[in-house]
């Protein structure tokens, strides 16, 4: 799965910012604030990517178990396809 | 077909009618080399017209389509709309920024009773900002919403200043963390990729680089003196 085209991400004033253009620009909340881990998820998310191996770079990178790892995944991956973004 | 150049910006503007180009008699342009050319379509009009709270001439709404283009436009040139009222003092500008209804338009009244000709307006709604090397400056254009308050200048950005309404009067500067939830919500937002990501390295320089307020005022003249105290450094 992947984060369909059509959003840029920075981080502006120490906060990590998600902007929706072209054609996602009309039918979204323009603009997603993420903290850091949602920063994580969002890039790993940028290029297609299983959940399992999502999983398996949270563990990684913050050092949690993985049913933490999992709990988080699962939620941003919800979030995200509850707002009709994610492409599986 | 007409030129203009706002904040700098050399832009043909393909418009159908007269209004735009009355609009815009103090900013005209000679020049043959453009920076980019505006046109508006059907569409652009009925997008005009949905978005538009009561109904307005065919003219005026192609005006509002036309500042969406160059707002589009100007992004990957460097420049952002930046919903505020704008005012020069002592060589700065200040822009103060609210919900609509908030008073904004009152607030630089005040300014101007207390302070008078120290006083002089940049635009009274939708002004252009844009980087010269590191400093932001504030430029005059004629979409300045309907007290029709603008010139043809540009002025280096003092503060920018939020308003809310409140009790009594005072200011504080706004803590960083904050930035992102206040800036955003005042910035033209391009829906062009390239101008988009443009704005948002540039709203950084800005958080970096331009001093934020928080105006809790009334409309008693004493807020225009609790906000000058607040933002003006004596030298």
């Amino acid at each position: 799965m992947k984060i369909k085209e059509g959003f840029i991400l920075r981080d502006v004033a120490g906060q990590t910012i998600v902007v929706a253009v072209g054609k996602m620009s009309k039918n979204f909340n323009r603009i997603i604030k993420l903290n850091s881990t949602g920063k994580f998820i969002w890039e790993k998310l940028s290029s297609d990517i299983e959940r399992d191996e999502l999983v398996a770079s949270l563990v990684a990178e913050y050092d949690i178990d993985e049913a933490t790892a999992s709990s988080d995944a699962d939620k941003f991956i919800e979030a995200l396809k509850g707002a009709d973004i994610l492409e599986c | 077909m007409f030129t203009v150049k706002l904040a700098g910006y050399t832009i043909r503007v393909d418009n159908r009618y007269d209004f735009v180009e009355k609009m815009c008699k103090q900013y005209i342009s000679e020049t043959d080399t453009v920076d980019f050319t505006v046109s508006v379509s059907t569409e652009d009009m009925e997008n005009e017209k949905l978005l538009s709270p009561e109904e307005f001439s065919e003219g005026y709404l192609e005006s509002l389509a036309i500042y969406r283009h160059i707002g589009e436009e100007i992004g990957r040139l460097g420049g952002f709309i930046f919903h505020s009222a704008v005012i020069e003092y002592k060589g700065k500008a200040y822009a103060f920024a609210a919900k609509s209804g908030t008073g904004k338009s009152t607030h630089i009244r005040l300014w101007r009773k207390a302070f008078g000709d120290g006083v002089g307006i940049v635009n009274g709604d939708k002004p252009i900002f844009r980087f010269v090397g590191d400093e932001l400056y504030a430029y005059g254009t004629p979409w300045c919403g309907k007290e029709g308050f603008h010139r043809n200048v540009g002025v280096p950005l003092g503060a920018v200043c939020f308003i809310e309404r409140g009790e009594s009067n005072s200011i504080e500067q706004l803590p960083k963390k904050e930035f992102t939830e206040y800036v955003f919500n005042q910035v033209y937002m391009p829906e062009n990729g390239e101008s988009c990501l443009s704005i948002l390295d540039m709203l950084d320089k800005m958080s970096e680089t331009v001093k934020i307020y928080k105006l809790k005022c009334n409309m008693d003249i004493q807020a225009a003196y609790v906000a000058r105290d607040g933002m003006v450094s004596e030298e």
